[in-house]
């Protein structure tokens, strides 16, 4: 059973892969990892190249399966559920952001932000009102026709951060989000979204190399020889 | 559902809005399909206006659309539908010019045989023969005969016939050249007076009513004068082979055309397929966004069923087109006298076959539609991390 305040919980979660596409002797990436996060706080995954921290957060958030172990978010085992179920709960649930800010390339910054809601079931009406608001409060109101071509690399990254909470997720999955970013743009969107998340009231997971930014979180993690520890 | 977000979906796929790719990729496409359309639709056009006008020179030159055996003294009711009934005589016989014979029909027709509606199927020579004072009989005969017999209007032939056994010659004089345009029919189809035949077979000649009626309306007057007791054929019983064979040519061409219409259909899906492979990375991405497999399905399949009418429409168009103004094409081909296309009617009336045009596209979109969905099955396979950069 989850405590009534933890949104997400892994318990004894295991995974490896195949060494080669062929096969061959399975590399071990996690070894019966237990995590929790609770509502409205925010946990940070740190570690080297290859420890498995996006392996870990993919897992968390249904992306991917696992060899052994449970997940449960919001009181739901993940592992139980059926595509179209996981989908629902990424919709409604969930929100990412990527190191890479993956913006659909045919749609304007309004429309990357309302899309998203407009899949959950949100009115195109509401939707839009939506994208507009969380637009503002990322400092992009002047850019709302723009394709991804014609924003920077900081703007792109401040799209998504808006397109992640457009559905009021629960947890906010936030993966090396500055990763490619230079260090004033990625002090920009350190403070934004630590400080949207916790205007907004939702739990963040993310991963990060950096040190400082995960040290502004409620907890560290860090993963090394495929176990968490406890860092901070 | 929602019918808004599928919208904005479709009309960015489409290229309305979007990039200048994603509109060459569709525009080439319309293109491609229209173009196969137009051609199946020109080509079925074609060939059933071709086939028809075969027909109807058969019909309307050759026996009529219904023949009544029966003698003169027989009492038939004209009924709606017939648009003209004439008494005829017809028999064999060879032709013979100085240097050329051939086996020939002939015909022996009354004044008012040639109407409007037969004259319409054939073309005269401007000028009558103006009577030298001959009392030779007159015949018509057509030019394709003329050149084959090397003889010209004016010139006299000799007619050898059959009557009870014996052979009969007679010399008659080329009256007017005529050209039905198929030389098929022309060569083997002489006219004369109704009286020469009569004077020549003494009544003994074989005789019949040649009906003119409406296309759609043969069978239902030949079924009505059959409930008069009265001995009826129709023009593909009397021409059994020539019937035949143009149905059966019809029927292939359809068979071909559907056959390209399918593979045209599967070409479609083709464009689902190229569409969902440039897209992998963006339906990945929508599908991280909580996009369901479903929705994805249903905006790449209204994409190209939307690409595909419009291509359908556009094609069909281009086609009906075509085909009205083959009519000028043709008649232009004609008046160049083209060896190699000596053997083609091509003075004939330009319809739209409808029903046939209706089948083969349809079978086109139900190709299309069952192909697209098939493809449309890879969207499930499409890993929802492809879109991702992980470390």
């Amino acid at each position: 059973m989850m405590k009534s305040n933890e949104i997400l919980s892994l318990r004894e979660v295991s995974k490896s892969f195949s060494a080669t596409e062929r096969g061959g002797e399975p590399i071990q990436i996690l070894d019966s990892v237990n995590l929790t996060l609770q509502s409205a706080t925010s946990i940070a995954i740190t570690g080297k190249s290859g420890s498995g921290k996006s392996t870990l957060l993919q897992i968390s958030a249904g992306l991917l399966s696992l060899d052994k172990g449970v997940v449960l978010f919001d009181q739901k085992n993940l592992t139980d559920l059926k595509d179209d179920q996981l989908s629902k709960i990424r919709s409604k649930s969930m929100g990412f952001i990527f190191q890479s800010s993956l913006l659909l390339d045919d749609f304007t910054a309004l429309e990357n932000v309302q899309i998203p809601a407009m899949i959950a079931g949100v009115s195109e009406k509401l939707a839009k009102e939506r994208a507009l608001e969380l637009l503002e409060q990322v400092g992009l109101s002047n850019r709302l026709t723009h394709k991804s071509d014609q924003l920077s690399g900081g703007e792109r990254q401040r799209v998504a951060i808006a397109r992640s909470l457009v559905n009021r997720p629960l947890v906010l999955f936030a993966d090396e989000p500055t990763g490619s970013l230079d260090e004033r743009n990625a002090a920009v969107i350190e403070d934004m979204l630590l400080d949207l998340v916790q205007e907004k009231q939702v739990a963040l997971m993310l991963i990060t190399h950096n040190n400082a930014f995960a040290s502004r979180c409620s907890h560290v993690y860090h993963l090394h020889d495929r176990h968490v520890e406890v860092f901070a | 559902m929602s019918t808004p977000l599928i919208h904005m979906l479709v009309t960015r796929k489409l290229g309305i809005q979007g990039t200048w790719a994603s509109k060459k990729r569709i525009l080439f496409n319309v293109l491609l399909i229209s173009i196969v359309v137009g051609a199946l639709v020109f080509a079925q056009m074609f060939v059933v206006s071709m086939s028809n006008g075969i027909a109807n020179k058969y019909a309307l030159l050759g026996n009529g659309h219904i023949q009544i055996h029966e003698n003169q003294e027989t009492e038939i009711t004209v009924g709606e539908y017939i648009s003209d009934m004439q008494f005829v005589a017809q028999a064999f016989a060879l032709v013979y010019s100085p240097t050329k014979n051939q086996m020939v029909r002939l015909k022996g027709v009354g004044p008012t045989y040639f109407n409007e509606q037969r004259l319409g199927e054939l073309t005269l020579l401007d000028t009558e023969l103006v009577s030298d004072g001959s009392t030779l009989p007159q015949v018509l005969i057509s030019t394709s005969l003329a050149n084959l017999l090397c003889v010209g209007q004016g010139d006299r032939i000799a007619l050898m016939m059959i009557n009870n056994n014996t052979l009969r010659p007679q010399l008659v004089i080329i009256k007017n050249l005529y050209d039905s345009g198929y030389k098929e029919l022309d060569e083997q189809l002489v006219f004369c007076d109704y009286s020469l035949m009569e004077r020549l077979f003494s009544n003994k000649a074989d005789t019949y009513y040649e009906l003119l009626v409406d296309d759609d309306k043969i069978e239902t007057v030949k079924s009505s004068l059959q409930s008069q007791g009265l001995s009826v054929t129709s023009w593909d019983e009397e021409n059994y082979s020539v019937a035949t064979n143009l149905n059966t040519s019809k029927q292939a061409v359809l068979g071909v055309m559907l056959v390209v219409a399918v593979l045209c259909g599967y070409f479609i899906s083709e464009l689902s397929r190229e569409m969902i492979e440039d897209d992998k990375h963006k339906i990945a991405m929508l599908k991280l966004l909580g996009a369901k497999d479903s929705l994805i399905r249903r905006v790449y399949f209204t994409t190209v069923m939307l690409v595909t009418v419009l291509s359908v429409v556009l094609g069909t168009s281009i086609g009906i087109f075509m085909g009205m103004n083959l009519g000028n094409l043709l008649s232009l081909l004609a008046k160049q006298s083209i060896p190699a296309l000596s053997f083609y009617l091509l003075d004939f009336v330009i319809v739209i076959p409808y029903m046939e045009i209706a089948l083969i596209l349809l079978v086109l979109l139900i190709v299309g539609a069952l192909s697209i969905l098939w493809s449309l099955r890879r969207v499930h396979k499409i890993d929802l991390l492809s879109c991702t950069h992980f470390d």
